[in-house]
This record gives C-alpha cells, structure tokens and sequence, in this order.
C-alpha cells in the first residue's frame, strides 16, 4: 500500500495518465481508504480548472503587433 | 479552436482583415510567449514572439491544416526562438526556486509518509467561486511569475492552454520524464498558494 507521501508524490502523474497500470491501481486503492488524499487530488483537480480559467490580460503590445504584421503581409 | 474556425480565421487572415490579426494575436500569444520564454528566457522572449508573428504572415499561405492552427504557430515559435539565440540555448534547469507560500514537501508528512498537517476543506469549491476572489487571481498570478522559467512555462502551457504533455516535450525539446517533474512541483506550488489563501484570506 502506498503511503500519503507517495500518492503525493505521484498525483501528477495521475491526473496526466501517466502512470502505469499497476501504479494507477496502487494509488486509486490508497485514494479508497484514504479520506485526506481523496481531498488532496479534488484540491489538485480544482486547482487545475481554476488556472485553466484564470482570464488572461490582453498582450500589451496588441495593437503595435498587428500593425507590424499587417505591414509585412502587405510588403 | 476548432478545424472550422481556424480555416475561417486563416481565411480572414489571408484577406487580410484587421480584426483577424487582432483575433489571432489576443487568442495566442501567451501561449506563444510561454513557449519562447521556456527557450530563451524573459530577455529575449518578446523579441523571439515579434520574429514568430513575422514569420507566420510571411507563411500563412502555406498553412495546410495538417496540424492546428495553435500547434503550427507554437511550431514556428519554438523555432523563432531556437534559431535567433541557438548559441545561448540553456540546459534544460532541473534546479528550483522557492515559492511564495512554499509547497507541498516532506515537512507535511511524518517519518512514516502519513499527513502531518493533512489537506483542510477549501470555502470554495469550484473554479468560478474561487476566481471571484481578485485577491486570489493576483495571488496566483504572483506565485506563476516565481516560478522558475522551465516551471512556469510548462505549467503555463498544460494547465492554462490545455497542450499534452507530449506536445510541450516536443515544442520544447525536453524529455517526458523533465516535464512530468517540472509541472508536478509547479502545481504542489500552485496548491500551497491556494492553501494558505484558503486559510488566512491573504497572499
């Protein structure tokens, strides 16, 4: 059985697929008894969405860009 | 981007509408930028996105769709990069920086890996309840920025631009062993930022 430090350890891993079967099951049995990883990988998960939905500025150089790349289209 | 809007864009683009340059810029610059900061580092980034745009109007027209529209412009960007400052190339930088709010390490854990100071509930539990806090969006703009180069690009292009671990080794010419260690201690840095927003209600 794997313990809390290596589920950590291999959290990523998980969440990307990019665990072995055997290791997938190793840590999907710690994650059924373990109530503190369970939040541990919900947290990991939520974090991910969260940043994949972090609004992003506008570059600052937006309109100086497409002025230089409309330029060069028309060369 | 859909096949269909990127053929749409292309076509706008090739007509050469401005909202179409504006649209093209806006959507995928920082992915562009993350690509080229990981290359060659904050100095040169901007510089090395300036010569992929040029490059990407001189070639639109040989735009085949065989890849996306996203990867064929981090493609050319990658290669921007690689070829203005090749001589500068770094290895790649396993070492790492401290963090803000510190990370997820052994002091967390007992002698026997069991949860010291286990993971508590956060208020929020869904995205949009927690990025309704401004505080914490800069918060967690603030700790992306401490990251080190490698570290943030990688995370930047996974998690905030959705790319597979695959494409960003490929783009960045690093193994899939480094990416996977390099976005892992990103987001234990992530979570620990979270974390201790989620307890004091402060960065």
């Amino acid at each position: 059985m794997l313990t809390c430090k290596q589920q950590v350890a291999r959290s990523s891993d998980y969440l990307d697929g990019q665990l072995s079967i055997r290791e997938r099951l190793l840590v999907r049995h710690h994650l059924m008894f373990c109530p503190n990883c369970r939040r541990f990988i919900k947290h990991m998960r939520l974090m991910s969405v969260t940043l994949k939905k972090l609004p992003e500025p506008l570059p600052a150089d937006l309109e100086q860009t497409v002025e230089r790349m409309m330029r060069e289209q028309s060369r | 981007m859909s096949v269909a809007d990127d053929s749409q864009l292309l076509k706008r683009l090739l007509a050469g509408e401005q909202s179409a340059f504006r649209e093209l810029v806006t959507t995928y610059q920082s992915a562009m930028r993350a690509v080229a900061y990981a290359i060659v580092g904050s100095r040169h980034a901007d510089e090395a996105v300036q010569d992929a745009w040029l490059s990407v109007v001189r070639n639109l027209a040989g735009f085949e769709g065989r890849s996306s529209l996203k990867t064929w412009l981090l493609t050319i960007t990658a290669n921007s990069a690689k070829n203005r400052y090749k001589q500068n190339r770094r290895e790649v930088l396993l070492d790492d920086l401290p963090s803000p709010h510190g990370t997820i390490d052994d002091d967390r854990f007992s002698g026997d890996g069991h949860w010291l100071l286990a993971p508590f509930a956060w208020h929020q539990d869904t995205p949009e309840a927690l990025l309704t806090e401004d505080e914490l969006r800069e918060c967690l703009e603030h700790t992306m920025l401490s990251l080190p180069q490698l570290q943030s690009s990688v995370l930047l292009l996974r998690e905030r631009q959705g790319l597979e671990l695959e494409e960003i080794c490929n783009l960045l010419e690093i193994s899939l062993s480094n990416a996977r260690v390099l976005v892992h201690r990103a987001r234990l840095k992530v979570f620990a930022t979270v974390e201790h927003f989620e307890e004091t209600g402060e960065c």
